[in-house]
């Protein structure tokens, strides 16, 4: 399944804003982007698949989107 | 009915009138932080007639803040911030009621003072206040109104709102658990576009008037990101965790209470060295000073050191064999967090202290002498 990864704040620092990786769920996926970076790991993020922010595992389709969130403090 | 010619474009707008300015008069907003978000939200509110508004801040008005937090002159530099906003606001608009609550935002205040009021703003900088601010609005049913933003980039959501479905969504929901030291991107070190939390604390200033009026269609269970650099915007629903447990005011007491002793138990505080002690330190072969920064931030640290970034702090731990580490960050909070973090992880085989005001504060101390 080809998926559209979207990151956002401090994860620009070590991966692109846009950019496709294979997965056939969302573990699957965070567990591919952590390989590839490693950083990644230690993180607390929120996942959206297709604009829904998902607490579970949910199966992708190929062409989703997923958004990749990190919490942000600043105010 | 009241009639202000000071409201005059908003009885002429349709879909708010009277009415609505009427609903903003009764309304009771706090907002929490009185920085870059806090200062337009506070401006807009107090401008449109919310009828009392409390601004809650315990810091004073630094010279960095300027380039984003309009509301404060050059000259209130070193002031408390609620005074400053407070009389501020009270000029551009004495019709209305400012309370100030010159506070730090904790377990012990929280309860309290979000009682009094409606809408709570969330303008904090840091994760603990959020989180703090988060429990006790949920605790309380009170609608808030988050906001926070990175670099280049804002996120904003109202919590605490039932929708259709009658499903009320927190912070909890999107971060369950409060993030570690070593991901907490809250220094103002990592730098912030200044019009960015004017543009963001805008959009939260668009949302209470939303939520009070019932205009339009708030982001009610719902998180925006919006990026300045390319104006691109997502609005993503947010899921509630089914296995989120509301705690009750009584069980936050106590948790703050265990907290607080394992933060500041007096037997094992972090060490504050002071800017004209650390060149002591410097010969001494058994102690390590350690830059937090990420390596790209200025000014350097002219003192001899060892850099690894907060960011990547817990991969490098092992690099670190001083027996006594001191921590060193922009201006004194990151070294704090890492401080906490590395005492956790080495327990009492090390001393570990940080440099308090961080570098900014050694290089004044040093100009100065």
């Amino acid at each position: 399944m080809k998926i559209k990864v979207r990151a956002f704040g401090p994860l620009l620092d070590v991966m692109e804003s846009e950019f496709f990786v294979e997965a056939s769920d969302t573990k699957a996926l965070v567990d591919v982007l952590i390989q590839q970076f490693p950083g990644m790991a230690d993180r607390k993020i929120a996942v959206a698949v297709n604009g829904k922010i998902t607490n579970t595992l949910v199966k992708l389709q190929d062409q989703d989107t997923v958004a990749l969130l990190p919490p942000y403090s600043g105010g | 009915m009241n009639w202000d010619p000071r409201y005059e474009r908003h009885y002429t707008l349709p879909g708010f009138g009277h009415v609505a300015q009427e609903k903003l008069a009764t309304s009771k907003v706090l907002v929490v932080g009185a920085g870059g978000l806090g200062c337009p939200v506070l401006q807009y509110l107090t401008a449109s007639g919310v009828g009392y508004i409390g601004v809650m801040d315990f810091d004073t008005i630094q010279l960095s803040n300027l380039q984003r937090q309009t509301i404060y002159p050059t000259a209130s530099v070193g002031q408390l911030k609620t005074k400053v906003a407070a009389e501020q606001l009270r000029l551009n608009n004495p019709s209305i009621e400012i309370i100030e609550h010159p506070a730090r935002l904790s377990k012990s205040n929280a309860g309290k003072i979000l009682q009094q009021y409606d809408i709570i703003v969330d303008c904090t900088d840091n994760f603990e206040a959020r989180y703090v601010l988060n429990d006790y609005c949920v605790v309380l049913q009170k609608p808030l109104v988050f906001a926070a933003i990175y670099q280049y980039e804002g996120q904003v959501a109202i919590f605490n709102v039932s929708d259709e479905q009658g499903t009320a969504c927190n912070y909890r929901d999107l971060f369950p658990e409060i993030p570690n030291a070593n991901e907490a991107p809250n220094c103002s070190e990592n730098g912030v576009l200044g019009v960015l939390p004017g543009i963001i604390g805008l959009i939260q200033a668009t949302e209470v008037i939303k939520l009070i009026t019932g205009l339009g269609d708030p982001l009610v269970n719902k998180l925006m990101t919006w990026n300045v650099l390319n104006y691109q915007s997502m609005i993503l629903e947010i899921t509630h965790r089914a296995d989120f447990h509301i705690p009750d005011i009584e069980s936050l007491d106590s948790q703050q209470d265990v907290d607080d002793a394992h933060r500041y138990r007096s037997e094992d505080p972090i060490d504050g060295i002071h800017p004209r002690e650390i060149e002591t330190y410097l010969h001494n072969p058994e102690v390590c000073l350690l830059d937090v920064r990420e390596l790209y931030e200025e000014p350097p640290f002219p003192l001899v050191h060892q850099g690894i970034p907060l960011s990547t702090l817990s991969q490098r731990i092992n690099e670190l064999s001083a027996r006594h580490i001191i921590v060193v960050c922009q201006s004194g909070q990151r070294s704090m967090h890492a401080a906490q973090y590395l005492k956790e992880h080495f327990g009492k085989n090390r001393r570990i202290s940080h440099l308090v005001g961080g570098i900014v504060h050694y290089l004044n101390y040093k100009k100065a002498e």
